[in-house]
Parts: C-alpha cells; structure tokens; sequence
C-alpha cells in the first residue's frame, strides 16, 4: 500500500515538473523544476538505496554548474528571459 | 523506525499532501522567491519521506544537501535576479500553456495506471535473493557502506571526479 502511494506521489512531482520545466519563462524556475523532476525520479528508487546517493551528488553537481551558468548569463545580458537568445533563428 | 499504524498512515497523508501542494506552489506561483520556499517544502517533504521508510541516513543526507546546500543556492541565485519584470507578461491562459498541461495530464494519467496495475510485491519477492542476508539488523548507513566499499567502487570514485570537476568549472564560470 505504501509502495505505490510514494510511486504515484513520485509520477505527480514528475509531471508537474516537466509542466513547470516547459512554460517558465524564467531560467532560475527552470532550474527549480528540474531539482523537482530529479527528486521526483529518486524517490522512485526506494528499494535501492546506493542509487539514490548517487543521483543526489549528479543533482548537487548539476545544480552548481546550472547556477553558475544562469548567473553569467544574467551578468552579461541584464535579464534571464528563457526566449531571449534568437540568434541562431535566422 | 517502525510507527504504530495510525501514526504512519497520519505522516503519510500529511506528507504527501505537502508534496502536492508545494508542486503546485513551484510551478504556479509568480513571485520566484515563493516557489523557492515552495521547492524547500517539497525537498523536506520527501526526505521526511525516507524516514519513514527505515532509511535514514538518506534521510538525513537529503535534508542537508537539498535544502541546506542546493536549496539556498537556488535562492541566492534568485536573489539576485530582478524579477519585477516578470508582473508584466504574466500570461496564464496561452495555448501553449493548454497544450502542455493535457500532455502533463496525459503523462501522469499513463503512469498512474502502469503503477497500479503492476503487482509490486511478487517483483519485491524476487528480487530479494541477492541482498545483504540479515538486512533489518544492519543499520541503513552501514548498508551504504558495504555497497559502497564493494560492488559499487568504481561508481563511488568516479562520482567523486565529477563532484570535483563540477566545482570548480562553476567557480571559474563565475570568476569572469
């Protein structure tokens, strides 16, 4: 009974983060949405608990690279709009 | 630890109407601070989670990485940012928006149905055979550390090169 209430909570936070990850028109709730999908994702691995360190050190790594990048972004254009790099549209 | 049954019943209506409503609070709210605390309450929710699934060294390593390191770097790197821009073009009803919440919609239905119609306990009772004999004596850290120190080494050394890499690119990243 409990193993599939936490996978259905698990399927929620996956799918209301791919919501969220597609229509946030801002890069940092971006990043938020992802750290959702990826919990979402490692509270499916409940039996096998090895697996969840490492995904927790990916999220960790991947969250520090992701600030980094968005905050250079921000420093060089004044503004974190997700739409606003059109240059390759032409 | 192993609650009467009431209580955890309790825990886990309370937890995972916590999960739901900050969900929710992430991804629909306006101001980025809020769905920063939002995502806070989502992060402590699933590792109280891990509690009450007799594992609690994940527990504890959850609450203190995700909330207490990454959770705060996402919110400084919120801080900085100035987001009354984003009052302006706040537009909830775009057909874009529709679009991707019946696909979401679709996706959560889908997986809702594959996760009730497997039966968890005869995949559980096969799998058991090649696990750690005496399991529920040996606590949850020093099953991490047996698998750790023998099956998964190699992993355990690689995770740690790329923890070093993805430090010190994002330092350099942000030095310029």
């Amino acid at each position: 009974m409990m193993l599939e209430h936490i996978l259905v909570l698990s399927a929620y936070l996956f799918s209301i983060g791919i919501y969220g990850l597609i229509t946030s028109r801002n890069m940092v709730r971006a990043l938020m949405c992802l750290e959702l999908i990826l919990n979402a994702v490692n509270i499916n691995f409940l039996k096998g608990n090895i697996f969840s360190i490492f995904v927790i050190a990916i999220a960790a790594a991947e969250a520090s690279i992701g600030s980094a990048i968005v905050s250079s972004i921000y420093r060089n254009r004044k503004s974190t709009r997700i739409n606003q790099s059109t240059l390759l549209n032409k | 630890m192993d609650l009467p049954g009431p209580i955890h019943d309790f825990l886990l209506v309370f937890l995972g109407s916590g999960l739901i409503l900050g969900g929710l609070g992430v991804v629909l709210r306006i101001n980025p601070i809020y769905s920063a605390f939002s995502l806070g309450l989502v992060l402590v929710c699933i590792s109280l989670f891990y509690i009450l699934t007799n594992y609690h060294f994940v527990a504890t390593a959850k609450l203190l990485i995700y909330v207490g390191a990454i959770n705060v770097l996402i919110l400084f790197v919120v801080m900085f940012m100035n987001s009354s821009e984003y009052y302006k073009d706040f537009n909830p009803w775009t057909i874009g928006n529709g679009l991707t919440s019946l696909v979401c919609t679709s996706i959560l239905v889908s997986l809702i149905s594959t996760i009730l119609d497997t039966s968890w306990y005869g995949i559980i009772w096969t799998t058991r055979s090649n696990q750690i004999i005496e399991q529920d004596l040996i606590g949850n850290s020093q099953q991490i550390g047996i698998h750790l120190a023998t099956d998964f080494f190699l992993p355990f050394e690689f995770i740690s090169i790329i923890l070093l890499v993805a430090l010190i690119g994002a330092i350099d990243v942000t030095l310029q």
